[in-house]
């Protein structure tokens, strides 16, 4: 049996900001969750394993944690790709026409325009997440600030770093909700296989992805 | 210290406590009886002074309770009837029809006054000790509030908006002393999913702020018959503290306790052994009897170091995208002189 080949897609260090932004989100997103005062109300502290779901100081300390991680990243993934002049997620003219397009072709069967790297829903889906991403970070460091050093922070700006991070949280669930339905469309599962080992199969880049691998090819 | 009138313990109440410091000698007998503080800008603080309060025992209810009803309970609007109950857990709070209670903390009894009996000289004594928020300087109550309806004002008052609180009581678990209370049935909880999330208002004492906005000092503290309690800027009640305490030989309770506080008891006893002989000896703090926890510690310290980090974190990313960034740039001019070379 042939080896299937394979085309490199993301680097480790994509992978590493990939993985660790979702993995801390997904613990900032249960820990804020778990900062209002549900889970002994809705006996989530009940559940084997979810005793600490109603300790405030302790899912204070997760949420810390995981914001380390997080916003460490953001602010890495902003820096880096910017100075790499990096652009292939920004959303470009047409996107959002573009979009639906493709949309249909996932009801209708019809075949998908060729693609570069991303296809355009997927930089939409950058901004989506990227701009409750920034909310909750900028926010979530003015928090930090107060509950560190300033209990008695000006009123008005905490009220808006409080409701910007609680908007910012339900922004961010749904976005993060969209990110995992969208692997419910059939033909973008090869691209997890592409965000775990960094790598997809060339029948699949040549099938969907034309105009990246034509941009591989000329660079060369 | 300050010598302006208005914004400080008066010069006369001051000569009055330097006085009486020096002919008494001996203690609490000889101690001003009042110590006047003017409202009142900048950085406050409370005293209460275990040695001159005596529970108001010839009223049928301590002046500083009842004032305090009479101050706040009319502010609390009428709860919905009827209430909603709250799903699962059906726990409705409704002290609407108990507004006289006065021997523990209610949404109608923010300040009570709690006994300790206890020997002194080897004599027995019942100590009274007034008992509401500390107003504590770094409170869990207020910074972990999910929507910062209970806040930390300029001036030291920890204060919560009943229009902004869903009495989800927060604030009652993460406090030592679980002072906050809760009444149901009213407040914004309602128009948003009743059932579903919050439960009324948390209640408790806000140092009277609109009192102190209008220049007048709490209610409590004006309705004090012995003036066993007072308000004033903060480093002249604490080094008021200190002097009464040393001149009765006493103990300090507020200023270490949950990382500090802006309500100082001086006591002729020990807060340890008040704590042991409070009455009832049951006292409960779910049921609105706190105990004393002297030397609480503040729990939210614990994660002070993790929040540093986080603060730090945004410098680490910028420092690490930069060195990354670099270094891949001059990775890829390597590689691209490596393709001119071939």
């Amino acid at each position: 049996m042939s080896a299937e080949k394979l085309v490199k897609r993301h680097e480790l260090i994509v992978m590493i900001e990939h993985w660790g932004i979702a993995i801390s989100g997904i613990v900032l997103l249960m820990s804020g969750i778990f900062q209002l005062p549900s889970a002994a109300r809705y006996k989530i502290t009940a559940i084997p394993g979810f005793w600490w779901s109603g300790e405030f100081f302790f899912t204070l300390k997760l949420h810390y944690l995981a914001s380390v991680v997080f916003v460490g990243l953001v602010l890495f993934h902003l820096v880096y790709h910017l100075l790499l002049q990096e652009r292939a997620m920004i959303p470009q003219s047409g996107d959002v026409s573009e979009s639906i397009k493709v949309l249909k072709t996932f009801i209708t069967n019809e075949p998908e325009p060729p693609f570069g790297k991303y296809l355009p829903e997927q930089r939409l889906a950058y901004v989506a997440i990227a701009i409750p991403v920034l909310m909750l970070v900028v926010s979530g460091l003015i928090k930090t600030w107060k509950n560190l050093y300033a209990p008695d922070m000006d009123r008005i700006l905490l009220l808006w770093a409080t409701w910007i991070h609680n908007v910012g949280f339900i922004l961010f669930f749904m976005a993060f909700l969209g990110h995992i339905a969208a692997l419910l469309i059939k033909p973008n599962r090869p691209m997890l296989r592409g965000m775990l080992t960094g790598k997809v199969s060339r029948e699949y880049a040549e099938h969907r992805h034309p105009l990246w691998l034509k941009e591989l090819e000329d660079r060369k | 210290m300050s010598t302006e009138k208005p914004s400080g313990i008066s010069r006369r109440g001051l000569f009055k406590v330097s006085a009486g410091l020096l002919a008494g000698a001996t203690g609490i007998a000889a101690l001003p009886k009042q110590l006047l503080a003017a409202p009142i800008e900048g950085k406050l603080a409370t005293l209460i002074d275990l040695s001159l309060c005596d529970g108001c025992s010839g009223r049928p209810m301590p002046a500083c309770v009842s004032s305090c009803k009479q101050a706040k309970n009319p502010t609390i609007p009428q709860p919905v009837d009827p209430i909603p109950s709250p799903f699962p857990t059906n726990i409705i709070e409704d002290w609407s029809k108990k507004q006289q209670v006065a021997d523990r903390l209610t949404p109608y009894n923010r300040i009570f006054v709690q006994k300790a009996n206890v020997t002194v000289n080897g004599e027995q004594k019942s100590i009274s000790i007034p008992r509401r928020c500390m107003h504590c300087d770094n409170p869990a109550c207020a910074v972990i509030c999910p929507f910062s309806a209970n806040t930390k004002d300029k001036n030291g008052a920890v204060v919560i908006d009943q229009n902004l609180c869903f009495g989800g009581a927060k604030c009652k678990t993460v406090c030592p002393w679980q002072i906050p209370q809760r009444q149901s049935g009213v407040g914004i909880y309602l128009k948003v999913a009743k059932e579903f999330m919050g439960n009324g208002v948390m209640y408790k004492c806000d140092l009277c702020i609109d009192r102190l906005k209008e220049g007048k000092v709490p209610a409590c503290i004006e309705a004090c018959p012995k003036k066993a309690m007072l308000i004033g800027p903060r480093d002249q009640i604490y080094a008021e503290a200190e002097k009464r305490a040393q001149a009765m030989n006493g103990h300090i309770f507020g200023k270490k306790e949950n990382g500090g506080t802006a309500t100082l008891y001086v006591s002729p006893v020990s807060f340890k052994e008040l704590e042991q002989q409070l009455t009832p000896a049951s006292a409960d703090p779910k049921k609105g009897q706190p105990l004393l926890k002297p030397d609480v510690k503040r729990k939210m310290a614990e994660s002070d170091g993790m929040a540093k980090a986080v603060l730090a974190a945004p410098a680490i990313g910028l420092v690490a995208g930069l060195v990354g960034g670099f270094a891949k740039l001059s990775q890829r001019k390597a590689e691209q002189a490596g393709k001119e070379n071939r």
